[in-house]
């Protein structure tokens, strides 16, 4: 009997070691660049923490090189890191661009080191980094030629999310719920309480902010604490909250969305992309009021067209704001009055003539 | 190690991929590629392993006393939090600080596991439950300590990078493995593996604490302190966790996260099962791990399969292969039955042979 298993193992590990030794291996292995100039490129993603349908950061990058793909039919490949240190980010864009992927996307400022690290390891890849820019864990930038880094204008967009919110509501009190107290997030914070500040100025609102209801919940995947924060703020007689927290944003929106079938009148403004459908309750209407949203699919299909007409900014830190339609609401928005979309659209055509500033800093706001 | 267990998990791992349209040559061929196809791999496959032998050391550790050590997780957090703390405050040369490194991560993790072994000595209290409350400790303390003392300019969320100074990575290991993370802490690991082994095998420390594992009532009868080793025990566990967080935050990794919870702690119990708790198969296990992680990337990249497919099929090799090390026992324990079955009817058959053989 047992001969019987050892003599079925090694049949199986002989099979499996075969396997090995003859390989079928796609198109191209890799090791020959001899003469492959004219070849279709192939565009490579890497996840930041989150997965890749978080319905915000590494959705929308990913849409917009799907966009690229099938516009310029291109190769395209995500990977998802087995962690969230530098090692586990540079091993897996290594393995893309030793799969030759060769123009990679990275979304997230936790990429900033690695892509500090991989630009001189692979000089012969592209790589653009959203949210960050490279440095050897001293934030001082150095931008190789291979690589662009983007950011965007949180603030503005935080800012006109900010403003859409008051005007729609007149009056009543906003709460803000973050992910990780991080740049990005800080800034929609602050650019949202500018614009509910603004509307209480210029358009007679009367719009509450409390500084409990400002909260960070510290992760970008903690649906069940989004949900509890929300149910408090709710209790402590919020309308609307911003939630800029990725999974724990989710966890607001179902909150919400539970109130809202019970017949309360809550609401939720969405962060990155338009989250319209994630806030929809029985069937016909959504408690995601607007959305900040930050044109994250446009940068990246924006990148790979440069990259492919030969015009690839390489070395550039690039600002994705109002005056390039990097950053905005929604083009639709059903939860908002007509006249209130219209001052929105000024003020961001303020923004665009330069005579509305937004700070990026926090000042006197709260956190 | 257990060949036929690692052998099943590939198995179901292969099945997974043929029922998702995949062809399993081409992934396996790509996986194993992936973790050694050349030197910089070998390192990252030696690095990824490093923390996993000693999460898997200090699980089959516990369990030789009996102990389900469940806060591997905590413990590396402990344990990479003195790393880091003495890591950034202080400057001193490279290999001072290192050793008082080590030795500060070693203490914490230790102290760290100790208390859930004297809440079991003393009360009873199921280490399983209080390991596991622990690690949510420890996780929270990070989030508090980190950003409060540690932090850097700008992000909340991280620790500063840790200067080259105090990190166990080393230029020319680095550069002799052509760029690869590999650090001093393989090197830690192969002699904690060294030393577990013989503290277990040729000690009467060792002894003491297998007996405890054995049976509780009869080690007391025999004149064994079973308190003194449970808290002993939990403790050299915490130790081996602890290592095994300095080599993930001041090696493998360069600053300190918030929030997370490092899965090695968790992935030390599947390597401690499939090493079936010994010192070196844990080391032979950990590697194993070592490759399929590193080799998941480059599976992904070469083949149409997706990184969440990836992601179940490393999983499913793993635990497969982890719990088939429990099919196997028992199979051994089935073929001694039948084996035993077949002896005792053949003596009985040849009993009434000679019976027959008198008439």
């Amino acid at each position: 009997m047992k001969k019987w298993l050892a003599l079925l193992l090694v049949v199986v590990f002989v099979f499996a070691v075969s396997g090995c030794g003859t390989p079928t291996p796609p198109a191209d292995d890799t090791g020959d660049d001899a003469g492959d100039a004219p070849a279709a490129l192939k565009v490579g993603m890497v996840t930041d923490a989150g997965t890749i349908d978080d319905k915000s950061f590494n959705q929308g990058t990913w849409e917009g090189i799907l966009l690229a793909a099938t516009d310029f039919g291109l190769e395209t490949r995500y990977l998802q890191p087995g962690g969230t240190t530098e090692a586990d980010y540079i091993t897996e864009i290594g393995n893309l661009v030793d799969a030759e992927f060769m123009f990679v996307v990275c979304p997230g400022f936790k990429f900033e080191t690695a892509i500090f690290d991989v630009q001189t390891r692979y000089p012969d890849a592209k790589f653009v980094l959203i949210d960050g820019f490279p440095h050897a864990g001293d934030w001082t930038p150095v931008v190789n030629d291979n690589v662009v880094s983007i950011f965007f204008t949180e603030h503005e967009s935080g800012f006109l999310a900010g403003l859409a919110t008051a005007l729609q509501l007149g009056e009543g009190e906003v709460g803000f719920i973050g992910g990780m107290e991080i740049p990005p997030v800080q800034k929609f914070n602050w650019g949202f309480q500018q614009g509910v500040l603004y509307a209480n100025e210029n358009y007679d609102t009367n719009i509450v902010m409390n500084a409990e209801n400002f909260i960070y919940q510290g992760t970008f995947d903690d649906v069940a604490a989004g949900q509890v924060l929300a149910a408090a703020m709710y209790d402590k007689g919020v309308d609307a909250i911003f939630a800029a927290a990725g999974g724990v944003g989710v966890g607001a929106i179902n909150e919400a969305k539970t109130r809202a079938s019970a017949g309360e009148n809550v609401w939720i403004i969405g962060v990155d992309v338009d989250q319209y459908a994630e806030g929809i309750y029985d069937g016909a209407s959504s408690i995601i009021l607007t959305s900040a949203m930050k044109y994250i699919d446009v940068a990246a299909y924006d990148m790979i067209e440069a990259e492919l007409n030969g015009a690839f900014p390489g070395g550039q830190i690039l600002t994705f704001d109002a005056s390039n339609y990097g950053i905005g609401i929604p083009k639709e928005n059903p939860n908002l009055d007509p006249e209130v979309v219209e001052k929105v659209a000024a003020a961001f055509a303020e923004m665009q003539a330069g005579t509305l500033a937004v700070s990026d800093v926090q000042g006197d706001l709260i956190k | 190690m257990s060949v036929f267990a690692v052998i099943l998990g590939l198995i179901a791992g292969a099945i997974l991929m043929i029922a998702t349209g995949n062809n399993p040559l081409d992934g396996f061929y790509f996986l194993f590629r992936g973790g050694l196809m050349n030197i910089e791999r070998v390192g990252n496959t030696l690095a990824t392993a490093t923390p996993l032998i000693f999460a898997g050391l200090s699980v089959a550790f516990a369990f030789k006393t009996g102990l389900f050590n469940i806060g591997g997780a905590g413990q590396m957090l402990i344990g990479g939090l003195c790393a880091t703390a003495i890591g950034l405050t202080f400057d001193w040369p490279k290999p001072i600080l290192l050793a008082v490194i080590i030795i500060a991560a070693l203490i914490g993790g230790a102290l760290w596991a100790s208390l859930p072994g004297l809440l079991k000595a003393k009360f009873n209290v199921h280490e399983v439950v209080s390991t596991i409350m622990m690690n949510w400790i420890a996780y929270w303390i990070i989030f508090y300590i980190v950003p409060q003392y540690f932090k850097g300019p700008f992000l909340e969320t991280e620790s500063q990078r840790i200067p080259a100074a105090a990190s166990l990575k080393v230029p020319w290991l680095t550069s002799l493995f052509s760029g690869s993370f590999i650090n001093l802490g393989f090197f830690l690991a192969i002699i904690v593996v060294v030393i577990s082994a013989f503290i277990l095998e040729r000690t009467t420390l060792g002894y003491e604490l297998k007996a405890v594992g054995y049976n509780r009532d009869a080690a007391g009868a025999a004149g064994i302190n079973v308190n003194r080793n449970v808290i002993l025990s939990m403790a050299i566990a915490g130790a081996l966790a602890g290592l095994g967080g300095a080599t993930f935050y001041v090696g493998f990794a360069s600053n300190m996260q918030i929030g997370v919870l490092p899965a090695q702690g968790f992935d030390g119990i599947a390597v401690a099962l499939l090493g079936a708790n010994s010192p070196w198969g844990v080391f032979a296990a950990a590697i194993f791990f070592g490759i399929l992680h590193t080799g998941k990337g480059f599976m992904n990249a070469m083949t149409a399969i997706p990184p969440e497919i990836a992601d179940t099929i490393i999983a499913t090799i793993i635990y497969f292969a982890a719990t088939s090390v429990l099919i196997e026992r028992n199979w051994d324990k089935l073929l001694k039955f039948n084996r035993d079955n077949l002896l005792r009817r053949k003596k009985k058959e040849s009993l009434e042979v000679e019976a027959g053989g008198d008439q």
